[in-house]
């Protein structure tokens, strides 16, 4: 469900400072001719929007509410809304050249460190600046935007259906809950709904994204504490998770899998024998998620290190099991319920802790959620293959659809015209979501912790620069 | 072992706009299944220690800097590794504002690996050819032609 509440534009700063009190912020973004603030309210995603006018530049809604701080300075840096007050000026994104200053901490004893752009792993590009005194991170500065290459721009007047790659393209590692949401989104505007037998194939397809991310993220966490057997043996069934999506979807990272109006021809053709795997599959998993939190060492290492309190988690808007980890059992798939999660609602989890520990506990428990989840679908499915995706005209409209991604809410904002073609794509991630919250989560650690804390999170890059 | 394997080979992997799906295939390199550290390969943390660069993504506008300066900061011989469509100038972004003409393009690859994202199995083989040409265009110099010096450095 997506609702519009149409606002003045004098009216709109306080009307969006009160909602937020009462619901769930998901971000903000601009148009050439309005600005739109987005919740989750009851089971709709509601967007408070205004027309923008030009005299009346507006006040910043992130001087009271961090989490709008990107969002309100994207809108200024892509669009030239010009709102006062904003708590940081210089620009979100590198541009032309010239990357931003950093802000960095002053003072006796204080260090800066500078990490990047390029990483000395096989990492996406970003630059981290932290000033320390001694060991102890006193703020970290993150510069992302490096792997931006305009992708909402190019995007805009493309047809809604030839640009359904794209969206699965935008990320690699989150391509399913957004092509999902981005179907979702073409589908509703012409008023389409899909089969059952689709709607099922979509939940296994996000689940096993949700898996290969959740055990990728695990395995990494346990690297950063120098725990070598479990960032081999998470590898290892992270590959193993690939060749399932492959049979299962066509293609390792499930690209294209979901289309608007379906899923992919040939997907889910051989149902019995992905029973099969996806059993033998969990029974490995579960024998890795017990050695590594069986492995009291590396547990150690985990508890009370990245600490975030629920009352940060929530100023910054945090997402997905960094969400959960913090106090909160927010799951876009219950909040939000699209797809067969209606019929199987997920089992949704929380800790109070906020630390490494809470959120590799929360992911242990998702991995486990998920196969429960894939085979019940699977049990659903049966053995015919799901329908070739439906033929249907793209309509005009605006709206903004939710999927919950492996790290959290996943948000596509479409804007179609009557030829079926785009004038306006918002992608906002749940990694974008989360940047803000990783760089918090290191304040008061140590500088070697950082590898530990920040693959807790294990964000994208690609989807946050675009 | 095959005479391919010709050289050792340091990887330095450089990632210029990509979605990340090429990086994960490049990770599973590491991975028991693959392993690429039999082959005498492995992936290295400075440009200062490799033998090949594999570059992938359109080559965003933000990266091009740092791309070039890496690739200036590699010993020769040293080549270049496009991995993927958009490395190779024809993937999903190719022509979006604020991508380039494609990694692989820009930085002169050597080898290119197509596929979006190519396989892990796709990547070794590129991996192996750029051994090869490594092998071939520059044979690394043999440390006894190398002439010692008269005396000791003073300390």
């Amino acid at each position: 469900m997506y609702v519009e509440i149409p606002l003045e534009r004098p009216d709109l700063f306080d009307d969006v400072l009160r909602a937020c009190s009462t619901r769930e912020p998901l971000g903000a973004y601009a148009t050439n001719e309005r600005l739109n603030y987005l919740f989750v309210d009851g089971g709709a995603v509601c967007n408070l929007c205004a027309a923008r006018d030009g005299a009346d530049a507006g006040e910043s809604v992130a001087r009271s509410v961090p989490l709008f701080d990107w969002h309100e300075r994207e809108m200024r840096d892509t669009h030239g809304v010009e709102l006062t007050g904003l708590p940081v000026s210089r620009a979100l994104f590198v541009r032309d050249g010239v990357v931003p200053p950093a802000l960095t901490a002053e003072g006796e004893g204080v260090t800066i460190i500078v990490v990047g752009p390029v990483h000395a792993g096989i990492i996406e590009p970003g630059r981290f600046t932290f000033s320390s005194g001694g060991e102890t991170v006193v703020h970290l500065d993150g510069q992302l935007s490096y792997s931006r290459r305009g992708v909402e721009a190019f995007l805009e007047g493309c047809d809604a259906f030839a640009a359904a790659p794209q969206m699965a393209r935008v990320c690699g590692a989150c391509s399913v809950a957004r092509s999902w949401a981005y179907a979702r989104a073409i589908e509703t505007l012409a008023g389409v709904a899909c089969d059952e037998r689709t709607e099922w194939a979509r939940l296994i397809f996000a689940e096993l994204e949700r898996i290969y991310n959740h055990v990728f993220d695990l395995g990494s966490t346990a690297a950063g504490a120098g725990y070598g057997y479990g960032q081999t043996q998470g590898l290892a069934i992270k590959e193993r998770v690939h060749r399932v999506c492959a049979a299962a979807g066509g293609h390792r990272f499930l690209f294209d899998a979901i289309v608007p109006g379906g899923v992919r021809i040939g997907a889910l053709d051989a149902a019995g024998a992905l029973r099969s795997d996806v059993a033998k599959l969990r029974s490995a998993t579960a024998e890795f998620l017990d050695a590594l939190f069986g492995a009291r060492s590396v547990v150690g290492r985990f508890e009370g290190a990245g600490r975030v309190p629920r009352e940060t988690a929530r100023a910054f808007g945090a997402v997905g099991p960094a969400r959960r980890a913090s106090g909160a059992a927010i799951d876009m798939r219950a909040v939000l319920p699209y797809g067969a999660y209606r019929k199987l609602p997920p089992e949704v989890f929380s800790e109070t802790a906020g630390d490494v520990a809470a959120r590799c506990r929360i992911k242990r428990a998702e991995i486990g959620a998920s196969f429960e989840l894939i085979d019940r679908a699977l049990a659903e499915f049966g053995t015919l293959p799901p329908p070739p995706p439906q033929r249907f005209a793209a309509a005009r409209g605006r709206i903004t659809t939710v999927t919950e991604g492996a790290r959290g809410a996943e948000s596509v904002s479409v804007e179609c015209d009557a030829r079926g073609h785009l004038t306006r794509v918002h992608i906002i991630s749940a990694s974008y979501r989360n940047w803000p919250l990783v760089l918090r989560a290191m304040e008061g650690n140590i500088v070697p912790d950082f590898p530990l804390v920040n693959k807790s999170f294990n964000l994208c890059y690609a989807c946050a620069d675009r | 072992m095959s005479n391919s394997f010709t050289h050792s080979l340091g990887i330095r992997h450089l990632v210029c706009g990509s979605c990340n799906g090429c990086e994960h295939e490049m990770n599973a390199l590491t991975n028991p299944f693959y392993d690429i550290t039999r082959d005498g390969w492995d992936v290295v943390a400075s440009p200062r220690h490799a033998d090949v660069i594999s570059v992938t993504g359109p080559m965003s506008a933000a990266m091009r800097e740092a791309a070039q300066r890496t690739l200036a900061a590699a010993p020769a011989p040293c080549l270049v590794l496009a991995v993927g469509d958009c490395a190779a100038g024809e993937g999903p972004w190719a022509g979006a504002p604020d991508a380039g003409r494609g990694a692989g393009i820009e930085l002169g690859a050597a080898v290119v690996v197509r596929g979006c994202p190519p396989t892990p199995d796709a990547i070794r083989q590129g991996l192996r050819e750029a051994s090869l040409l490594i092998g071939r265009a520059a044979p690394r110099a043999d440390p006894a032609d190398e002439p010692l010096p008269e005396e000791l450095p003073a300390r």
